[in-house]
């Protein structure tokens, strides 16, 4: 029972971060400003800012160029990472960003329970056959994560630019030249070979109005809708067998040779609720409230909303990089919906583009290291795109100025004919 | 017929029609000066919306119209402010929203309802008296502040000074309104003295009609097949 009553706090606590590189709309116009979204969290949310001393890399590639991207073009908004930039010349323009290794302690069930949630069952299945279920695990892991999006109409190559990242995505087509209901081929790299046999799971965000090529849909990809309100965003997923997410996350980016450090922006507050009304909640809502230790290997201790004694363990201590409140608890979570897939023998996964929206490709490569200090190493890498229906770029930018292609000024000038027209006529009748 | 010949037809017809364009869609641009530009954004980009959200502008051109002098125009756009400004703060605030092109539909058709009132329609043509115009351009204001507030929505807004951007962006509203209006009261009331007022106030509400018709015809189309 007791082991059981653990398991169901890991399984609400121990659901890392995932990273991705978001547009509002991945079709932009040349040479104006635009945003690109670091988050870290869910697709849907993101949980925490990313330190710009943590990016060992900060890249955009467009029309041949790779540019560094510079400390002051980094803003935060809420716990959103942004990256303004100039969008430059016309073209397909790829953006990364790779951060640097941090590590994170866990005991056995909290490891095993992440692995699950995580959909990196091919770990899970080892540590089962391997009788090694039992084992706390000490993991050391980096996030490398890529978007492509498209600048004007004019498409370029810069979408299979190979970033150098451990671990990458590298698309074998150019996403803008897809359209809903075609696949996309994308080579997995790990440390620049291909790595086979790795699960991948792509998903998608649809747009508000968008809609799905329902046939040819993946089973595991449908039903997905969100809600945007005002003040909260409340996102519902649903899979075919029916399982719902875990209703909160929780991060541990852990062991920093620097210790635990807080900055202003970043609070600390988070409580887990569970569906069987079994609350599992710790709270450290201020820095001065907060018991986790500043040095790297004690243990921070969490105090329970029921003021049992059940604490746990999970030695974080780097930067807790993660706000929870009740409101984000009832939040569904889930990392790895959509559809599942594996690399084949030359590192290819093959995904189905079935409906409208955002699309993002995501895994976690994760191994035994006999690195000293570890038991672990993982390399977690995303890649988002948009797909639309084929009516061509233009009609996704959103502009106010034109839509369907039809600019404004050709009403106005209509509106002035007819009102004079309409003038002449009542004018010549009087 | 195929989609893309319906949306052929349909925006070949709407170029016959005046100002059927509701530039309302959520601009790239904009979001990034919300993103960066702080209160002062919100204010821009409601004078923007206002400005450029021309159904809105129609339905006031409709109302001032109608208006004798000064007085009665700063009454009736007071009345509309407060209406519009009740549910965007308020519809914002709470995050209630509805279909944007169900909501461009209604603020069409009240652009169509003051023309048709402009020219007489209710005694001509249903044979009452038109209802109170105070108290209809309170109700269109809460409308049009409907309108507005589902704009705004559309934005990625975040949490932080949430209240100050929602009241920033209704402040650009009233300033946009205002910017829009000037021109507006100046050439009805400088042409009222001419001539060819007449022509002029029956052209100018047909076109309103019209435009109501076509904006609501657009919005209808828009819901049920637009994407």
């Amino acid at each position: 029972m007791k082991k059981l009553f653990f398991a169901l706090i890991a399984f609400v606590l121990f659901t890392s971060h995932v990273m991705y590189l978001k547009l509002d709309t991945y079709f932009l116009e040349p040479d104006t400003s635009a945003t690109i979204n670091l988050f870290n969290g869910t697709f849907d949310k993101s949980e925490n800012v990313i330190d710009r001393d943590r990016m060992l890399d900060a890249s955009l590639v467009g029309n041949g160029n790779r540019i560094e991207v510079d400390g002051s073009q980094w803003s935060e908004k809420d716990s959103v990472t942004l990256l303004n930039f100039q969008t430059g010349e016309a073209g397909t323009w790829v953006a990364g960003v790779s951060t640097a290794s941090r590590s994170i302690e866990m005991d056995a069930i909290a490891f095993n329970t992440y692995l699950e949630h995580e959909g990196i069952l091919d770990m899970l299945d080892w540590r089962r056959k391997n009788d090694k279920l039992e084992d706390a695990a000490v993991e050391k892991y980096s996030k490398h994560v890529k978007t492509i999006f498209q600048v004007g109409d004019k498409r370029t190559n810069d979408w299979q630019t190979t970033l150098g990242y451990p671990i990458e995505f590298i698309p074998l087509d150019n996403p803008y030249d897809l359209n809903t209901g075609d696949s996309l081929r994308v080579k997995l790299l790990l440390n620049g070979q291909p790595l086979a046999n790795q699960l991948v799971y792509a998903n998608f965000k649809a747009p508000d109005e968008g809609h799905s090529h329902g046939d040819e849909q993946d089973s595991a990809t449908e039903h997905g809708h969100s809600h945007e309100g005002a003040d909260t965003e409340t996102v519902h997923e649903h899979t075919d067998n029916g399982e719902d997410s875990p209703t909160a996350d929780h991060s541990h980016d852990s062991i920093d040779e620097d210790g635990h450090s807080h900055d202003e922006e970043t609070e600390h507050g988070h409580s887990h609720e569970e569906k069987n009304n079994q609350t599992a909640e710790h709270s450290h809502d201020k820095e001065s409230e907060h018991g986790h230790s500043l040095d790297a290997k004690t243990e921070p201790e969490h105090r329970h909303a029921d003021e049992s004694e059940q604490s746990h363990s999970h030695q974080v201590a780097a930067e807790p990089e993660h706000t929870h409140d009740t409101t984000d608890a009832e939040e569904p979570h889930q990392h790895t919906s959509g559809q599942q897939l594996r690399t084949d023998t030359n590192g290819i996964v093959t995904a189905k583009l079935t409906a409208d929206g955002i699309w993002y490709l995501q895994t976690i490569h994760l191994v035994n290291t006999e690195e000293e200090g570890f038991t672990h190493e993982s390399n977690w890498t995303t890649l988002t795109f948009e797909v639309t229906h084929g009516h061509g770029a233009d009609t996704h930018t959103h502009t106010d100025e034109e839509e369907e292609g039809i600019p404004s000024y050709v009403y106005w000038i209509g509106s002035l004919l007819l009102v004079g027209i309409l003038f002449f006529w009542f004018n010549r009748k009087n | 017929m195929t989609t893309l010949a319906k949306k052929k037809l349909v925006s070949s017809a709407l170029l016959l029609f005046p100002l059927l364009l509701a530039a309302h869609g959520v601009s790239s641009g904009d979001q990034e000066i919300l993103n960066n530009g702080g209160l002062l954004s919100y204010i821009y980009v409601g004078a923007k919306h206002m400005v450029t959200g021309y159904d809105h502008l129609l339905f006031l051109a409709g109302v001032i119209f109608y208006l004798q002098d000064f007085k009665d125009i700063v009454r009736f756009i007071t009345v509309f402010t407060i209406g519009h400004s009740i549910t965007l703060i308020g519809a914002t605030y709470l995050g209630i929203q509805a279909n944007e092109h169900l909501i461009d539909a209604v603020i069409a058709l009240s652009v169509l309802y003051k023309g048709f009132e402009n020219l007489g329609g209710f005694e001509k043509y249903l044979k009452n008296k038109s209802p109170n115009l105070l108290l209809m351009v309170f109700i269109f204001g809460l409308i049009h502040g409907f309108g507005l507030s589902t704009r705004l929505q559309s934005f990625e807004v975040g949490t932080s000074q949430f209240l100050s951007k929602i009241i920033s962006f209704n402040v650009g509203v009233e300033l946009g309104q205002i910017l829009a209006l000037i021109p507006i009261v100046f050439i009805i009331t400088k042409w009222k003295s001419k001539k060819s007022y007449g022509a002029f106030y029956k052209a100018a509400n047909f076109y309103l009609v019209i435009a109501g018709i076509g904006l609501f015809i657009y919005q209808i189309y828009g819901y049920f097949y637009g994407h």
